[in-house]
């Protein structure tokens, strides 16, 4: 005879109330998760998150009031919880999962794993921990209208890094520097240039006009000996911009002109570059200082149109005022630091925002677009993802229901949902997609994972293999690299103080040649990796390697130096594309857990 | 329709509603910041579109409930505090729902929903109606929808749910479509702006009239006339499940309850039986397993239908309508839910449609409003 608890029939009742479970994540997803896990009758819950509550979080973390903000979103999370259900025992961490502490036996302690998570990082981490623990993983995301739940189980179903993840969109060197075509060109050019005045200098973020573009020579042996005048004549090269700036006393108008006027003016001397492009049109400042004083009307007078103040677009003047404002406040924050100091870029601080706004938008008029609002440029800056509670709601519903499928062992009805915008051709709004089963070349679940990797040996140093290739790339926090020569050859130690010796050798230097097969391991995540070398000197511009073998159309576009943890400081949303895209038509939650095209699965079609 | 929203939003409102502005516009904002909104029952499922709607921020929610908090409404529920026993449902779940957002004017009413008067709902630019019953939802929209005031319903019966829109005979709205563009005429967004391309962030805004069916007129479809049963396997058999349900709720006065599990399965299977002949169609179409999963509220089953629900109402309330009477289904073997695909939709393009190149966002909507 059938016995209910509630809604649910006993035994899985039973179940749910003695399982333990994690969630990882107490933002959009997470709170409205924690919520429908405790009301369906789960008791034993941990839950983590490293963040702290902000304003723009009340439209739908709806565990937070305006009180909050500061505060642990996992402590505070637990405690709206209990309020509802006191019985629910709740454990909060407001800390990473990336922390060692939470090891592969932390997870095993675990029946389920739901992850809410907005990065990449923590999502390719919690996948490797979910594998090696062999504990069935909730997949979900959510952007906007569009959202998707997924489970991942070791053996069973497909890994989250089982397909190649389309990367951060990266832009070239000389895009930034010398010819910008699109709003975001300058708006990296900002953040750039935020960081060399301000922050952590970072030699893949130059501001300056690059002499060395290709494009700018006539012939070959041209770009040579412009990279040589310009050296002699003892600019940016040699001095390093926040020197430069130092030494004026980050005075405001001689920045203006040296970024605005001067730096134009040189690159209006590569006539290559405009022959076929509408050159930049220099700013000077006491020029635009007294126009400015004709054309200049009040900001209150604006706000009678009624839109939000950020939404407006202040005339290049405007702009020219916001730049030097920013810059006095943000160089006087940087004296009050002392020595040495250095100021990170948060699109919440409204002084570093401001200094990227006006100077991106300076730049944008000078490459002759359209200005932009604050609004949106914090969009693009900040790569802010518009969210609601309602998505969240209905994902984190999908979540639990998955997750009872799973407790109650029929793994074998879960699927990928996706939840779209609107509904499709047959009407549907929620649709359901069939797993798909592991892919055997997977470098992350495969029985013995194995890539190749094409680089310079003469040119890449241990650090960027450490950093840019292992880390960035293939997702480990802490890699262990020996090389395969029958000495098992130490690289790199994940024991701090180790190896630090070796970051600025090259692999070269090791002997390492083409053929050379490294093997790294992440102890943390139980994790080896094989990684074969294949030399190359003819690697592309900006590229510093490149991963052999992933599919074109899901290949990432070359990883290159500007694929820097400074273009997102302080974001989150570390690995986001650079231009937030939910077009109508694409399934693109955050990190772009879902694929393409999920439509033309052969269950949904 | 909506009131004469304040022309200014404040720095608070635009701090915290930042991310949804991000989303769907300014105007949208301001206008769901002029509507007021009636939400029969604060179930479990009441509680989710509550919380939606305030988050949202609406101008004022009234939440109307006469029933008293019991354990099952405790468990149910997030808005309800555990020592609120005895209370009145929607007083207890006044003070939560109000900390969700204080910019929201928030108020609970005690009253039967069945004993107000007509002119009590004409006060609302939306009403959505939970654990209702036939009868009472079929009145109200036969009184709101005319009217345009737009009526949605909707329950959660253990693992099934279902939700309801009538939005009139002539719901104006306004459809976003892709724009091809070929040559921009701000000629300044850089070089590349020269390119022809299909731009998925520059929209064109359509205005259209559709024409939705009333809830009476869905429930009473006639199985056995011809065309209808040309329809019959595109009806999921959530449809039938409702009836039964439906008609339960009518004859007991409330909802199958875990308590009587065994006098109500039985009640149900028998009411399976009667409702399907009466309306002409084989009683296979509505497997008996049904009652073991139609019992008490399913919390995630409150929260898609919630979800999709409080969505739903937010859009309409923007004057916009990607698809409004739709309703999630999820894989048979999982959690069926029920459909309303019996709304039928005429679309007549107005004769001024404004094609103006926009913005995803903040778009501004120029309808001719009445």
């Amino acid at each position: 005879m059938v016995q209910l608890v509630g809604p649910l029939r006993k035994e899985l009742a039973d179940s749910v109330s003695s399982c333990r479970v994690l969630v990882v994540g107490a933002g959009g997803i997470g709170c409205e998760l924690l919520k429908n896990l405790v009301l369906t009758g789960f008791r034993n819950i941990e839950v983590i998150d490293l963040d702290t509550i902000d304003v723009s979080n009340l439209n739908r973390q709806f565990l937070f009031q305006k009180k909050h903000v500061g505060k642990s979103k996992a402590q505070v999370a637990k405690e709206s919880v209990v309020q509802f259900c006191p019985k629910a025992n709740i454990t909060a961490y407001h800390d990473s999962i990336m922390n060692p502490d939470y090891s592969v036996e932390f997870f095993r302690n675990f029946a389920l794993v739901m992850n809410a998570l907005d990065n990449r990082a923590a999502r390719n981490h919690v996948n490797r921990m979910c594998l090696a623990a062999d504990i069935p993983l909730i997949e979900s995301g959510t952007a906007g209208y569009l959202g998707q739940v997924t489970i991942i189980k070791k053996g069973l179903t497909e890994c989250y890094e089982c397909q190649p993840k389309p990367t951060q969109k990266t832009f070239p060197g000389c895009t930034i520097r010398n010819t910008p075509s699109e709003p975001i060109h300058c708006i990296v050019w900002a953040k750039y240039l935020f960081n060399q005045l301000f922050g952590e200098e970072d030699a893949d973020q130059e501001v300056s006009p690059d002499t060395a573009d290709p494009e700018a020579a006539w012939d070959p042996s041209e770009a040579a000996a412009r990279a040589t005048a310009s050296e002699q004549d003892g600019d940016i090269k040699r001095v390093s911009t926040k020197d430069w700036a130092r030494s004026t006393g980050y005075d405001p108008v001689k920045l203006f002109n040296k970024l605005f006027k001067d730096d134009i003016m040189y690159l209006l001397t590569m006539d290559k570059l405009w022959r076929k492009r509408k050159a930049p049109l220099p700013l000077e400042w006491s020029e635009l200082q007294k126009q400015g004083e004709h054309s200049h009307f009040s900001l209150v007078e604006e706000m009678l149109g009624g839109g939000l103040k950020d939404q407006h677009v202040l005339g290049v003047y405007g702009y020219s005022q916001l730049f030097s404002e920013s810059v006095k406040t943000l160089s006087s924050q940087l004296a009050e630091r002392g020595a040495g100091a250095e100021l990170v870029w948060d699109k919440d601080d409204p002084p570093a925002m401001d200094f990227v706004t006006a100077a991106a938008n300076l730049r944008m008029h000078v490459f002759s677009m359209n200005m932009k609002s604050r609004f949106d440029i914090k969009s693009m800056a900040g790569n802010i993802i518009p969210a609601i509670a309602t998505t969240n709601a209905v994902i984190a519903g999908l979540i639990v229901l998955e997750a009872l499928k799973v407790l109650s062992g029929d793994l074998d009805q879960c699927c990928t949902i996706f939840l779209n915008k609107q509904p499709n051709p047959k009407k549907k709004l929620l649709v359901p997609c069939a797993l798909d089963p592991p892919n055997l070349n997977c470098y992350v679940c495969a029985s013995k994972p194995e890539v190749t990797v094409r680089l310079n040996v003469s040119s890449t140093m241990i650090q960027t293999l450490q950093d840019k290739i292992l880390k960035e790339r293939f997702g480990m926090v802490a890699p262990d690299v020996q090389i395969e020569d029958g000495k098992g050859t130490i690289l790199i130690s994940s024991e701090e103080g180790e190896t630090e010796g070796n970051n600025s050798k090259f692999l070269s230097d090791f002997g390492i040649r083409n053929g050379s097969r490294l093997q790294a391991d992440d102890f943390l995540q139980d994790y080896t990796l094989l990684v074969n070398v294949l030399h190359s000197d003819e690697l592309g511009k900006d590229m510093e390697f490149e991963v052999v073998g992933d599919a074109p159309d899901k290949a990432p576009t070359p990883s290159t130096q500007e694929e820097g943890k400074n273009i997102t400081n302080g974001n989150k949303d570390s690995a986001q594309p650079s231009t937030s895209s939910t077009g109508n038509n694409m399934h693109c939650c955050r990190n772009n857990l879902c694929r393409l095209n999920s439509w033309r699965c052969s269950v949904c079609k | 329709m909506v009131e004469k929203e304040d022309a200014i939003i404040s720095e608070e409102e635009a701090a915290q509603y930042d991310r949804q502005i991000r989303l769907w516009g300014l105007d949208a904002q301001k206008r769901l910041r002029g509507s007021r909104v009636l939400l029969v029952g604060l179930g479990g499922l009441g509680a989710e579109v509550a919380k939606n709607l305030i988050l949202a921020g609406v101008k004022g929610l009234t939440l109307l409930d006469h029933e008293l908090v019991t354990e099952e409404s405790c468990r149910a529920q997030f808005l309800i505090p555990v020592d609120a026993l005895g209370q009145n449902r929607a007083q207890a779940s006044l003070e939560r729902a109000q900390f969700l957002n204080p910019m929201v004017e928030v108020e609970a009413d005690t009253d039967k929903a069945e004993d107000k008067p007509d002119d009590f709902f004409l006060k609302f630019n939306a009403v959505c109606l939970t654990h209702c019953s036939r009868d009472f939802m079929v009145r109200v929209d036969q009184l709101c929808a005319p009217k345009n005031i737009k009526v949605f319903c909707g329950d959660v019966f253990g693992y099934h749910g279902y939700m309801f829109a009538d939005l009139g005979q002539e719901h104006q709205y306004v459809e976003e479509k892709p724009k091809v563009v070929k040559q921009s005429e701000d000629a300044n967004d850089g070089p590349e702006a020269k390119k022809p391309k299909v731009d998925p962030n520059e929209t064109t805004m359509v205005k259209k009239t559709a024409s939705f069916c009333s809830l009476k007129e869905a429930l009473e479809v006639d199985w056995m006339g011809g065309k209808a049963k040309t329809n019959f396997k595109n009806i999921p058999v959530g449809y039938f499940l409702l009836q039964v349900l439906l008609k339960f709720r009518t004859d007991k006065g409330r909802d199958p309850q875990p308590d009587s599990y065994t006098e109500d399965s039985g009640l149900l299977l028998q009411m399976r039986e009667d409702v399907l002949e009466a309306m002409g169609v084989s009683i296979d179409l509505l497997p008996p397993n049904f009652v073991s999963y139609c019992f008490s509220e399913m919390s995630p089953v409150c929260a898609v239908v919630g979800g999709v629900l409080g969505q739903e109402i937010v859009k309409v309330i923007f004057l916009t309508i990607y698809y409004a009477y739709f309703l999630p289904v999820l894989g048979p073997q999982t959690v069926p839910c029920l459909m309303n695909k019996l709304s039928k939709m005429t679309l007549q393009p107005s004769p001024s449609c404004c094609q103006r190149s926009v913005r995803k966002w903040p778009w501004t909507v120029g309808l001719g409003q009445k």
